[in-house]
């Protein structure tokens, strides 16, 4: 681990907000440099995260005048399609020329539609013009028979875009906007396939405890919050255990629950950085006194050379290097920023994020992580990028970091955002007060 | 290579290109486009729109995903050129191959890349591909999938994919991408059938080996405890193995932390050996793998409630 600068407590950790309000009122008010065409089609998703960072950070209001707010809600609404969801991106827009023959090559999204929504929401708006009913009856159409969600709907109905947890978590996301949790028809459009959207998260479960894309692939932080979130919104994370509760009948996920949360807790490592993950096996310096969790640990011998004495001398102890914990997305993987979200997000959803030891990790993230000129990167180092600052900027909100907003971690917004979606006439109908 | 521009082609004199439509003076996460990549995507929608397939269409979706591989439908639209102009299958994937290398951490090209190795109907020359490709990167996500997919199409849990996954693991025995994969064959491909006993002691004699040689590694101790597991074996059968790493009788000469929560879970099991399971759970909290003390923690905490319910 690279020497602190000059540090030993946490107390000059701050979060920077300033920095943080100028490079996101950057991202909102300047075009993005081109290296960001390769996210050309996510665009929805940088919209919500660029606005959605304004929000958490308080200065959303001061940010927009009420006309450019206005034209972000219209830029949304510009990208519903005639048959109603949302396109990701204007790039996929025909204009006049659309027509039945070509449009299935701007398609409905599932991202484009989620955050879509999010942002309308984030904005004020009631979501009166948004095609409802369509969205809820495509999302039938874009759920597998197995249970899993793709990301659209091609020729013929076939579901396109891979086995990806994502379109589950972002589909079931949807659904909640629409008619929170209610089950079977609403209005006569039939639900998505609740049961069989469990069952396929179970398949997703891997021999270590994690959750993974599909059956037997690697568990995956990313992909186990993904799930996670999910089961929360379609209300089917496992009911609290306490001796008077029975079970109801409905499947539930996380099977393991134990083993999960062992899994979500082995995801904090000392691996903050490349040099890190050195393998010491063999070293004398290797014991469990400097215990490294990517190290070998194997005992030092009875009688250590004055070389190997003095390197371990020179070796941070554990009580120092807890200074910083990072998080990681796989086993035996180094910390990543984004990882401390896609971690902490389940932890917190089924009650145990007091597992972790969040003060350590929020110094990883704002001594290391942070940048200078606002936002975080990935690694310490890394320039800022928009997924890795409004992640780390969520998972800051979720550890209750003073002066950010309150938020839901499963939708990943501001709880005013939900208390807003809440308070919908339309929606109170359906889901009740 | 200098950027490519459609207006100044002849043979693209014929099309009308199609701008983007932004619908208002406020969009959001607009990027500043190269005018080369704004051109190419307006030739693009004149393309779809139209319904085009033919080689140009071919020519413009791999100009397209050379600047934006994320893109959404450009695959679907290629896969539906191809299959119109009848491409040949073999020349899409050496196309392929250096467009991977080039976009390490894109998957709608091992989606596509699956589609078309699927109607090819044979996984040949795949594995040196994955070679190359986990030379750049021994745990890439999608690389991994996609072998996972292409055992399963072409049903190779065999012999020589256990002893090449055995390769991965020798190479770097902390890869954890490789030890999954070794499940995946050993247990995934069986359609229910169950893994034989031999089998089961033989892994756990794989295991076994990779941990003592590099006792602190998580993957193997995963890999131990989830085949035990499977096999509905108690985790005592591992007591003895945990033992040559952390005996309780030794705090001070523990080799790692990994047998110490074994053993937590065997104690814990064990009739009158709470005070054990603690006093493991206590030395991983302090000593061993304090960065995660307030799980283990929390795990004493459970014993305590056990004990509150007997």
């Amino acid at each position: 681990m690279a020497p602190a600068g000059g540090s030993v407590a946490g107390d000059q950790s701050t979060l920077n907000y300033a920095r943080h309000i100028n490079y996101w009122r950057r991202n909102l008010k300047t075009f993005l440099p081109h290296h960001y065409t390769g996210n050309d089609s996510n665009r929805m998703t940088f919209a919500l995260f660029i606005l959605s960072a304004l929000d958490l950070l308080g200065d959303l209001q001061a940010a927009l005048s009420a006309e450019e707010r206005q034209g972000y809600i219209e830029w949304v609404y510009h990208c519903q399609l005639p048959e109603g969801c949302f396109r990701a991106t204007p790039g996929t827009d025909f204009g006049s020329s659309r027509n039945a023959e070509n449009k299935i090559w701007d398609p409905a999204h599932v991202p484009g539609t989620y955050f879509a929504l999010l942002i309308l929401a984030l904005l004020g708006d009631d979501l009166k013009r948004v095609k409802r009913r369509e969205i809820l009856l495509w999302l039938t159409k874009v759920q597998r028979p197995d249970g899993s969600f793709g990301e659209t709907v091609g020729e013929n109905g076939q579901v396109e875009g891979g086995n990806d947890p994502r379109f589950g978590y972002m589909g079931t996301g949807i659904r909640w906007i629409l008619r929170g949790h209610a089950e079977g028809p609403v209005d006569g459009v039939p639900d998505i396939d609740v049961d069989s959207f469990v069952e396929c998260v179970r398949r997703s479960e891997t021999y270590d405890g994690g959750i993974t894309e599909a059956a037997f692939h690697e568990a995956h932080a990313g992909f186990a919050a993904c799930a996670i979130n999910a089961l929360y919104f379609v209300n089917r994370l496992p009911l609290p255990s306490t001796p008077s509760q029975t079970s109801d009948s409905r499947p539930r996920g996380v099977s393991n629950l134990p083993l999960t949360l062992h899994w979500l807790a082995s995801r904090q490592t000392l691996t903050l950085e490349h040099e890190d993950a050195m393998d010491t096996l063999g070293y004398e310096t290797d014991t469990s006194a400097a215990c490294h969790d990517s190290h070998s640990f194997v005992k030092l011998k009875s009688y250590p050379s004055t070389a190997g004495v003095q390197s371990f001398q020179d070796l941070p102890k554990s009580q120092s290097e807890l200074q910083w914990v990072g998080l990681n997305g796989r086993c035996n993987k180094i910390a990543d920023t984004c990882y401390a979200f896609w971690v902490s997000t389940p932890l917190k959803l089924l009650g145990h994020l007091d597992l972790v030891d969040i003060k350590p990790i929020r110094r990883w993230l704002l001594d290391r992580t942070q940048h200078m000129v606002g936002g975080f990167g990935k690694l310490p180092g890394d320039p800022p990028d928009i997924y890795h600052s409004y992640l780390g900027l969520m998972v800051l909100a979720i550890f209750g970091e003073a002066g950010l907003k309150d938020v839901d971690p499963a939708l990943c917004m501001s709880n005013r955002v939900k208390e807003h979606l809440e308070s919908l006439p339309w929606r109170r109908e359906i889901v009740g007060n | 290579m200098p950027p490519k521009y459609y207006s100044d082609d002849t043979a693209w004199a014929d099309v009308t290109p199609l701008p983007q439509d932004e619908g208002g003076p406020h969009p959001l996460a607009a990027i500043n486009y190269t005018e080369e990549y704004s051109e190419a995507m307006s030739y693009l929608r004149a393309l779809m729109a139209a319904n085009e397939f033919s080689a140009r269409a071919l020519s413009l979706t791999e100009h397209i995903i050379s600047m934006n591989p994320a893109h959404y439908t450009v695959w679907l639209y290629r896969a539906k050129v191809l299959e119109q102009t009848g491409g040949d299958l073999r020349e899409e994937i050496e196309w392929l191959n250096p467009t991977a290398l080039q976009h390490l951490k894109n998957y709608q090209i091992w989606h596509h890349r699956q589609t078309i190795i699927d109607k090819l109907g044979s996984p040949e020359g795949e594995a040196d591909f994955i070679s190359t490709m986990l030379e750049q990167d021994t745990k890439n996500y999608h690389v991994w999938s996609y072998r996972q997919w292409l055992v399963k199409r072409f049903g190779i849990f065999d012999e020589k994919e256990l002893k090449w996954t055995e390769g991965m693991i020798e190479e770097d025995v902390r890869n954890n991408s490789a030890w999954n994969h070794r499940y995946y064959i050993v247990v995934g491909g069986r359609d229910g059938e169950a893994v034989s006993k031999d089998i089961i002691t033989r892994e756990i004699d794989y295991a076994e080996a990779a941990i003592r040689k590099a006792p602190q590694n998580q993957s193997p101790w995963n890999y131990l405890r989830g085949i035990v597991r499977y096999a509905k074996l108690p985790d005592s059968t591992l007591k003895d193995f945990a033992l040559e790493f952390a005996d309780l009788e030794k705090p001070d000469d523990v080799y790692s932390s990994h047998a110490l929560d074994l053993l937590a879970d065997i104690y814990a099991e064990e009739d009158g050996k709470k005070e054990e399971a603690k006093k493991a759970l206590d030395l991983l909290a302090t000593k061993y793998d304090p960065i995660k003390a307030n799980y283990w923690n929390y795990r004493k905490g459970l014993l305590d409630q056990a004990e509150v319910a007997a």
